[in-house]
């Protein structure tokens, strides 16, 4: 039975990470009608800008894992942050005006390009690297599960961030100025919104939140490697579409099911097939995702589209 | 407006093509290409790069021999420890007629997929660092040879030393590759003759992320030993998220965690104790190991050799002395590895058997102790100041 | 005459190309080349070209393969050369495919290394388990690629842009997935593939002629160019017939194409379906001549790859594609230091095409319904 309790806590945990990811993706489509295929990699570029401020602070002296821990928050955040805003500036909001599936395709390459210049100009930056340990590492029991602070602590600290992001989102002018821009760009940009700063503020925003859940996954597997952007990416991706793209209750939905399809295939596969892989669950994960988009074309909460005959 | 393009582009092209011709090198008379393959960059780039580092040293070491007949040059290929990635650089090596011989493959899922490949195109190779038996006695080629050993010694061995210290149940991840699977094949049989329980057996990917599934199933079955074919990066996965599951068992691993990567990766107080074991006798004990070791260190690479480093030395050596003999021609330098009989390597006397391989009876057991892997009869573990867990 | 001058032209320089053998020459042939293509726009010589093409096409195609097989005889002792005209050709062959679903119909179709790994695995276990004649293997390689493929059709036709794009990502990653935790198909060590026979004769041994030494890759480029010649006179007959017309409105503009009375579904699935028959194929061939075939060959940066072959090309222009294929597979093979650069080159490659000139290298032309002037 603890078996199942521990699937279930993994499955919030891997959850979390891909709500994170999903929110971004629905942060950008609703603002811009974009798929920022990049997200998955500029969040590996927040996890690897956390082990530098990391490497950085250890070699300046300053050990105190919560000096460290905020450091490292803070440097990946703002790291992103920007790099998500130039990404918009330079290369989404040009490409604003040509088919939609030419941005995806340029996203596509940036997340590319972004992957294969970490692991080329880091320094051994083919190899996985170890990302320290800075959580207390006790654990107490619950039940008959082992449940550990550091995990704890990461999943509390995911769910703070998305609320914080939905309360930012529905309560603040911003909020107020980024839904108006989602709605309709034009519109806002006559009530005197600044529409490109609306914008790259939103992109920021997105990769801000990227960056955090890359320096979460990197302390929940205690390591970070080059390659870790692109499955993220897809998987947030698809967790977003399940949601329904531009919605953001969507998108955290969307991110727990494709955690739990993944939990599901864990658990259910061995039972009908002794010995069988765990990799199978993946396979099964993204088998759902195509039927299901077969059946909800839009996602759970569809979208609410218009087309100009 | 036309002939005037055709002039430009008439003349432009002649231009090139005397440019071209002009920069295309005069070969020189006596240069031997060796090709080296190994995963040069990835997970497993240590062990690559210390043996490329060490075939370096002996073609650089030859190359100051004022007596041999030719200059040799060192074509180095990474195969990123990919099958497809192997073959194609195979292909791209052997395709190429200037080349005459290789020292091939640390990686054993990639030297079993290119094999085929060095016998279409007849270039003798001989293998220095993948362990899989099947590279040699799964073939009947008389290109492919081998100067390290096989795994089937190792797990002997294995299985042996460790019932033999008390260990009875034993729950084994292994990689889906030929290499992992091959480890899981040997070791079960082998442990089953020494009388070790197998609780249950995980295949998983060769660069699986999450190993939660696997490692929360081996928890309930709550073994002595965690057994694991497979490489260094997965290795580092496991043994962290060992921890994160609160699983104290022990770690046993293969050739293939035996690097300081593993220790780097998952931190010296994860990595205390976990074992390996690995073919041939550590440097102190080779015959050529001191004077190998000096002139590596001489050389001032940027890596070490890391433990196969010596094979590559000794693989690439073997080749060199080949084509001192018969000159650079594949046929016969293929003919002339084949017969190798008590040849003086540093790694100690290599004879091919009928199948090309070299028989090296010894394995070495490794533990880590504080940061570093120590030969077992030689740390605190093995001379009884130290228990391993579960013990 | 311009014709053949230009098909002598390009002739000689490929063979330079893939002669040369130092980085210096190599790089000062580069540099020839994008000045030569840059010189001609300016003096206009492109469009003149082109009406000469589009003039004589017969005669275009014919000094286009005169020109292939100059190169292959040129080449007909170095086997890795011949090997990079394979992969270019059959690569060009699968991108033909794609160039089918999305430019001709707009399906984004990002799992087009999924289907050529379809092709190659289905010739694997086939040449090496049954009996069938090798030449039919291929086609029921292709067959198996569309067949397989034809299970997406539902949720691609149910969906809409990215949704459609997230749909074929995810058969990609799928595939590449469950090859490689399947050990009937050989996991990730992949499979070995026979060579190929033709008539009872084993491509692998290779012709002999006494005195000549001759590649045994050379029957294989020599298939390889059948039928990549066979697969491009089809497409473009395709395009320029009523087929190729009804996918450009589909395309174009679904609403207004359902008010013409064409039936979007239909022409999607034909497309999708023959796109990745094309791939399958094309796969199947390259599996044969490589020997090898393992799921790693098959991710999504490869896909990537084929669909950058397609974009810098110029999108729904087929005449685009082997000049394409050639930079993005064979440049990196020459120019040995970009070699580890590579995919981050060419992603940056497709970003600035996409920024900047998104037509890609030789743009399609647009349709021209009647030849002379109409009537005033």
């Amino acid at each position: 039975m603890s078996e199942i309790g521990q699937y279930i806590f993994n499955g919030l945990m891997l959850g979390m990470i891909y709500a994170m990811v999903a929110v971004g993706f629905t942060l950008f489509f609703g603002v811009l009608d974009v798929i920022k295929f990049s997200h998955g990699d500029v969040l590996m570029v927040g996890a690897f800008a956390g082990l530098t401020a990391s490497i950085a602070m250890t070699a300046v002296g300053v050990t105190s894992p919560v000096l460290q821990l905020l450091g490292m928050v803070l440097f990946a955040v703002g790291l992103t942050g920007v790099l998500g805003a130039a990404i918009a500036k330079f290369l989404i909001l040009p490409l604003h005006k040509a088919p939609p599936l030419n941005t995806l395709l340029a996203t596509l390459m940036l997340g590319t390009v972004i992957r294969e210049a970490v692991r080329l100009f880091y320094p051994d930056g083919s190899n996985p690297k170890r990302f320290p340990a800075l959580l207390p590492t006790s654990s107490f029991e619950l039940g008959s599960m082992n449940l550990r602070v550091d995990n704890l602590i990461l999943l509390v600290a995911g769910l703070t961030a998305i609320a914080g992001v939905h309360f930012m989102i529905t309560r603040t002018k911003l909020g107020l100025a980024i839904r108006a821009v989602a709605q309709d760009g034009e519109t806002a940009r006559l009530m005197g919104i600044n529409f490109e700063a609306v914008v790259l503020f939103t992109f920021a925003l997105g990769s801000g939140l990227a960056a955090l859940a890359g320096v979460m996954n990197g302390l929940y597997y205690n390591e970070v490697n080059f390659g870790v952007g692109l499955l993220l990416g897809v998987i947030g991706f698809a967790a977003a579409i399940l949601g329904g793209l531009g919605n953001m209750y969507g998108a955290i939905i969307g991110g727990f099911l494709f955690a739990a399809l993944q939990v599901l295939g864990s658990v259910l596969l061995p039972a009908l097939i002794p010995e069988i892989p765990s990799a199978y669950k993946d396979v099964f994960a993204f088998t759902a995702v195509i039927i299901f988009m077969a059946w909800k074309p839009t996602g759970l909460i569809a979208e609410k589209t218009s087309e100009r005959v | 407006m036309f002939s005037r393009k055709t002039a430009l582009a008439g003349s432009a092209l002649l231009a090139g093509a005397a440019l071209s011709l002009l920069s295309v090198p005069a070969l020189a008379k006596d240069v031997v290409k060796i090709a080296f393959i190994a995963p040069l960059t990835g997970g497993v780039s240590n062990m690559g790069l210390g043996g490329r580092n060490s075939a370096d040293l002996a073609v650089r070491l030859r190359n100051e021999d004022p007596k041999s007949k030719y200059t040799y040059e060192l074509v180095s290929q990474d195969d990123e420890c990919k099958p497809n990635v192997g073959v194609q650089v195979a292909t791209k090596v052997a395709a190429d007629k200037r080349i005459v011989a290789g020292v091939t493959h640390y990686c054993s899922a990639v030297a079993m997929a290119t094999v085929g490949v060095y016998h279409r195109f007849n270039l003798p190779i001989i293998v220095w660092g993948a362990v899989l038996p099947d590279v040699t006695y799964g073939n009947t080629y008389n290109e492919v040879h081998r100067v390290n050993g096989t795994m089937i010694n190792q797990n002997e061995v294995a299985a042996k030393f460790m019932t033999g210290l008390g260990y009875k149940k034993w729950a084994i991840i292994h990689d889906t590759t030929d290499y992992g699977k091959g480890h899981n094949k040997f070791f079960s049989d082998f442990l089953k003759k020494s009388g070790g329980t197998i609780l249950g057996t995980f295949g998983v990917t060769a660069d699986q992320q999450d190993f939660t599934s696997e490692l929360t199933k081996i928890r309930e079955l709550n073994p002595d030993v965690i057994y694991f074919g497979g490489l260094t990066p997965l290795a580092v996965r496991i043994r962290t998220q060992m921890e994160k599951l609160g699983i104290k068992a022990q770690l046993q691993g293969t050739s293939g965690i035996k690097s300081d990567a593993y220790i780097s990766g998952a931190g010296k107080e994860l990595a205390e104790g976990s074992l390996s074991f690995i073919e041939g006798a550590p440097w102190e004990k080779l015959p050529g190991g001191l004077f190998f070791t000096g002139k590596y260190a001489q050389q001032n690479y940027g890596e070490p050799a890391e433990a196969y480093g010596p094979f590559a030395f000794a693989a690439a050596n073997l080749i060199m002395n080949a084509v001192e003999k018969v000159g650079p021609d594949r046929k016969k330098v293929m003919a002339v590895l084949n017969k190798t009989n008590d040849v003086n390597t540093i790694i100690g006397k290599v004879t091919f058997d009928d199948h090309r391989q070299n028989i090296v009876p010894l394995i070495s057991k490794y533990v880590v102790e504080n940061g570093a892997w120590v030969l077992w009869e030689e740390s605190s573990y093995g001379k009884g100041k130290r228990k391993l867990a579960g013990l | 005459m311009s014709l053949t001058v230009a098909a002598v032209a390009m002739t000689l320089y490929v063979w330079m190309f893939l002669h040369a053998e130092s980085q210096a020459a190599v790089a000062v042939l580069v540099v020839l080349a994008a000045s030569a293509v840059f010189a001609s726009r300016k003096l206009g010589a492109t469009r003149v070209m082109a009406a000469a093409v589009a003039q004589r096409p017969g005669l275009a195609r014919a000094l286009s393969l005169a020109g292939a097989l100059v190169l292959i005889a040129a080449f007909h002792d170095s086997h890795f050369v011949l090997l990079m005209l394979c992969a270019v050709l059959l690569y060009a062959t699968a991108c033909l495919g794609l160039t089918v679903q999305f430019g001709y119909s707009g399906v984004a179709n990002f799992a087009g290394a999924a289907f050529f790994g379809i092709g190659s695995y289905a010739t694997a276990i086939m040449a090496a388990h049954t009996q069938i004649p090798h030449v039919l293997v291929i086609v029921l390689s292709g067959l198996i690629a569309a067949v397989i493929g034809s299970v997406l059709i539902t949720p691609v036709l149910r969906t809409r842009g990215h949704y459609a794009a997230l749909v074929t990502i995810a058969f990609g990653i799928l595939f590449k997935t469950f090859i490689e935790v399947n050990d009937v198909l050989g996991g990730p060590q992949g499979l070995q593939v026979p060579g190929m026979k033709l008539f009872g004769v084993s491509l692998n041994d290779g012709i002999e002629i006494p005195g000549v030494e001759i590649s045994f890759y050379v029957p294989y480029v020599l298939l390889s160019l059948l039928v990549f010649g066979l697969v491009y006179a089809l497409v473009s007959a395709l395009e320029r017939s009523w087929v190729g017309l009804s996918m450009d409105v589909v395309r174009t503009d679904e609403t207004a194409a359902s008010t013409f009375g064409l039936h979007i579904a239909r022409w999607k699935v034909v497309a999708f379906t023959t796109g990745n028959f094309f791939a399958g194929i094309a796969g199947s061939l390259y599996g044969m001549i490589s020997g090898f075939v393992a799921p790693n060959n098959f991710t999504f940066s490869d896909s990537l790859l084929m669909l950058s072959i397609v974009i810098l090309g110029g999108l729904g222009n087929i005449a685009g594609l082997i000049p394409a294929a050639l930079i993005v597979l064979v440049l990196p093979e020459k120019l040995q230091f970009i070699q580890e650069y590579r995919f981050l080159l060419f992603a940056a490659m497709v970003i600035v095409i996409l920024l900047f000139r998104p037509q890609g290298l030789l743009p399609r032309k647009t349709r021209i319904f009647f030849r002379e002037e109409a009537p005033k």
